[in-house]
């Protein structure tokens, strides 16, 4: 009886869980020009033509591509930077590591809000704002203290033998960096790029405030646009370019749950 | 250090080091480290942004008095209470009642699904479920309860409440992951120990379970209290902070005196404050990882 009970109230969960989303893919399906009020059932299935006005009046395609371009390169940037210093702060005889340590890791600490007014006026006078390079910087920079935290977590757990062997052979600290420790970091590489990924995709403080037009700006900034500026498209199309912008991350996420149970649990 | 290299010496070595730990510390030293030293600079000063005068604490002074700072605080506050409350506490009994149950793993799914998504498409599908034309009230329309329906973005504080339980929606799901990771590292022999000793569902609960997510829950609580501190996103794209100032948090409190006003001293000041109380609730994370550092 007990378990009868439990087992309905899980059911119950999942569709109050479920019923947001089902609402959201039922409209993104309704024709613009057909809608009068939230439907729940499939009336007209125009999700192509709501997406194509989207792309049309937002430039979602432009801005899905910069945002693919900044979470890439900045997680890759991000994740070889962290592996050379955690590589430094872990192997390498350095002075204070622990200060070293703090100094990088500190970036994760800070809420991103004390950051943003002197980048903004940094980036005007380098002439660096509204640019994809200065986007890729800042992107960067956010992703290197977590992923940091991650290889260098994992590196300290590499046994000792291995450098000394290494050593023995004559190896020099790049040989020894490229040969071993690369290779032995690599699932922790790919947790931390898969997570600073998805951060960067996700971003909508930095892209509101260091870039403006189309051709720079990205995803999340675009939708903010489309659900602000143009809300007057109705809730169907703004409904089909949010589907659209979570497609990736969503499978991303599917494919890989496993990484990000290990990296959520190394959150700050 | 042992001997380091056949090769090379220590100072060698570390002039290797240095070349290794470059890139990364000037990254986050210029992007990162260097504007926070300067908001934190910043906010003893006026500053619109063309010219700069020394106030000493002034701007500080000015909050305490500020009505809209003291809102945004208190705003601040509540969504740290309600995320507390709701996606935490879900988290840990949806973990717990589909941990052992064969209809737990559909549960599951649509419960993490969401936090797949981000904050901004979470808002917009939100901004479409909250609109007084919208999806909840058309549900609550459909069920007979027309009376409950109302305009869920335009008045204080039913909006903040309304943006919590969006948050809810899509934050739930981490939490009750981790909570999962947790239920699976006790050992089966605790629990049957407990059912042996005559403990069943509650009382099992609370005097076997819930001692062994301790630690856990700690992470849990950590990341959801930062978390709650930061929220800028959501609010950002379903109110505006509005009406008015009403329903800002201290995120977008700072945002909108810095670049909505150019009052660049008094918006550093807020973000100093934020700062302060993130780096406080913090501490109850970091205790423990630099315990287990050790």
């Amino acid at each position: 009886m007990a378990r009868r009970l439990r087992n309905a109230l899980l059911v119950a969960v999942a569709l109050l869980w479920l019923l947001p989303t089902y609402l959201v893919v039922v409209n993104a399906f309704t024709a613009a020009d057909e809608y009068v009020g939230p439907r729940w059932w499939f009336t007209s299935f125009a999700l192509a033509e709501n997406i194509s006005t989207a792309f049309a009046t937002a430039d979602i395609g432009q801005a899905m591509w910069n945002t693919f371009l900044y979470s890439a390169g900045s997680a890759l940037i991000a994740v070889v930077v962290a592996a050379l210093a955690s590589f430094a702060v872990v192997i390498m005889p350095v002075r204070r590591p622990v200060l070293w340590f703090w100094l990088i890791y500190a970036g994760t600490l800070l809420p991103l809000q004390v950051f943003l007014s002197p980048l903004f006026n940094a980036y005007a006078a380098t002439s660096l704002y509204d640019t994809q390079y200065g986007m890729v910087l800042i992107y960067s920079a956010l992703a290197v203290p977590f992923a940091f935290f991650v290889v260098r977590n994992y590196l300290t757990t590499a046994p000792k033998e291995m450098r000394e062997a290494a050593q023995l052979d004559g190896a020099g600290w790049f040989t020894m960096f490229l040969r071993i420790h690369l290779p032995l970091a690599r699932g922790a590489m790919v947790a931390a790029f898969l997570f600073q990924f998805l951060a960067t995709w996700n971003d909508l403080l930095f892209g509101i405030t260091l870039s403006t037009s189309p051709n720079v700006r990205p995803l999340m900034a675009a939708l903010a646009e489309l659900n602000g500026q143009y809300s007057g498209l109705g809730p169907p199309v703004i409904l089909a370019a949010g589907l659209v912008a979570s497609i990736p991350t969503v499978v991303l996420f599917l494919s890989f749950q496993r990484f990000f149970v290990n990296a959520l649990r190394l959150t700050p | 250090m042992v001997a380091v290299n056949n090769r090379a010496t220590p100072w060698a070595a570390r002039s290797w080091a240095a070349v290794f730990i470059a890139p990364a510390v000037a990254l986050v030293g210029a992007l990162l480290v260097l504007p926070f030293l300067f908001t934190v600079y910043r906010s003893f000063f006026s500053d619109d942004g063309l010219s700069r005068s020394w106030v000493g604490l002034d701007n500080y002074a000015t909050l305490v008095t500020d009505e809209s700072f003291l809102r945004s605080l208190l705003n601040t506050g509540i969504w740290t209470v309600g995320t507390l409350l709701l996606p935490v506490l879900l988290g840990l009994l949806i973990a717990v009642a589909t941990n052992s149950s064969g209809w737990g793993r559909f549960t599951r799914f649509a419960v993490v699904l969401p936090y797949a998504l981000s904050g901004s498409v979470t808002a917009i599908l939100w901004n479409f479920m909250l609109q007084t034309d919208g999806g909840v009230n058309a549900i609550l329309g459909l069920l007979g309860l027309s009376a409950l329906e109302q305009p869920w973005l335009l008045e204080w504080p039913t909006n903040t409440f309304a943006m919590i339980l969006a948050t809810t929606w899509q934050a739930t799901g981490a939490n009750m992951i981790l909570f999962l990771v947790g239920l699976q590292a006790i050992p089966t022999e605790t629990i049957e120990a407990g059912r042996l000793d005559g403990a069943g569902g509650f009382r099992l609960l609370r005097e076997v379970i819930l001692p062994q997510l301790k630690p856990i829950s700690i992470v849990v609580i950590g990341i959801s209290l930062v978390g709650s501190l930061k929220t800028f996103d959501i609010v950002w794209l379903l109110t505006r902070g509005g009406p008015g100032t009403a329903s800002e948090t201290l995120a977008l409190t700072m945002y909108r005196q810095t670049f909505t006003l150019s009052r660049y001293g008094y918006g550093a000041a807020v973000a100093v404050v934020l700062t302060v109380i993130v780096l406080a609730a913090s501490w109850i994370y970091l205790r423990r990882q630099l315990r287990s550092d050790d």
